[in-house]
């Protein structure tokens, strides 16, 4: 199993908050297919800047508002 | 008669997720699929041909070209009908996930040509088989090309 990117996101959260916007419509809003909205929203794929200031525009929210980071683990 | 319903069942889910695949994974499935096909047919007739004469068959130019018309044919047509379902997806451009996903694949596909290359060459040094290494050579390009899709798909089910 790949390892998860420490980008976190709450882009699924934000979606059902604004009237229940579908991963396709978000896709089409920030130029890219539906999956890698899924991939995106599940941690699987970490998107590019541009991408993640796209998403973060569609909710009129600033991108740490949507996206956070988590270091990893020092051991 | 159990068995025959729970394959039934496993091949209706797997045609109810191909219909929620990406335009270009699906190609990626149909692309690895023809090509295993045809590299299939090619080797098989290498292969008889090979057993009949009793040493490794030279090189079959014929079959050669059988098997890239073949695949050009076999890709034509399903590019088209994929393209004919998903006209949009077709037409759009590859976003920046799957740009990644189809470097990545390239680059790890670069080794499966390399290494049985290398093991034909080592093995041309050896035997002196000039037949083997022709057939070795195509063997390498053929599973390169192959992997190349396999990756594309592990990379797609996986997350790039």
């Amino acid at each position: 199993m790949a390892k998860a990117p420490p980008i976190t996101n709450r882009i699924r959260e934000l979606r059902e908050s604004q009237g229940g916007m579908s991963q396709a419509a978000l896709a089409e809003a920030i130029g890219v297919t539906r999956q890698t909205v899924i991939a995106i929203e599940l941690g699987k794929y970490s998107p590019s800047l541009e991408s993640a200031f796209r998403i973060s525009r569609v909710f009129n929210l600033g991108i740490e508002d949507v996206f956070g980071w988590e270091p990893p683990h020092q051991n | 008669m159990y068995e025959i319903f729970n394959i039934a069942g496993l091949m209706m889910s797997f045609l109810a997720s191909f219909q929620n695949i990406s335009f270009r994974e699906k190609t990626a499935w149909a692309m690895a699929i023809i090509l295993a096909a045809a590299g299939f047919f090619y080797f098989d007739k290498v292969v008889r041909i090979s057993n009949a004469l009793g040493q490794t068959a030279p090189p079959l130019i014929g079959l050669v070209i059988g098997y890239v018309i073949l695949i050009v044919i076999a890709s034509v047509i399903v590019m088209s009908v994929l393209a004919v379902s998903a006209a949009r997806e077709a037409d759009a451009p590859a976003d920046e996930r799957e740009k990644i996903i189809a470097d990545k694949a390239g680059n790890w596909s670069s080794y499966v040509l390399a290494v049985p290359a290398l093991g034909a060459l080592w093995h041309y040094s050896v035997q002196m088989d000039g037949n083997m290494l022709f057939h070795l050579i195509f063997l390498s390009l053929m599973l390169s090309q192959i992997s190349e899709y396999v990756f594309q798909i592990f990379l797609y089910r996986r997350g790039a």
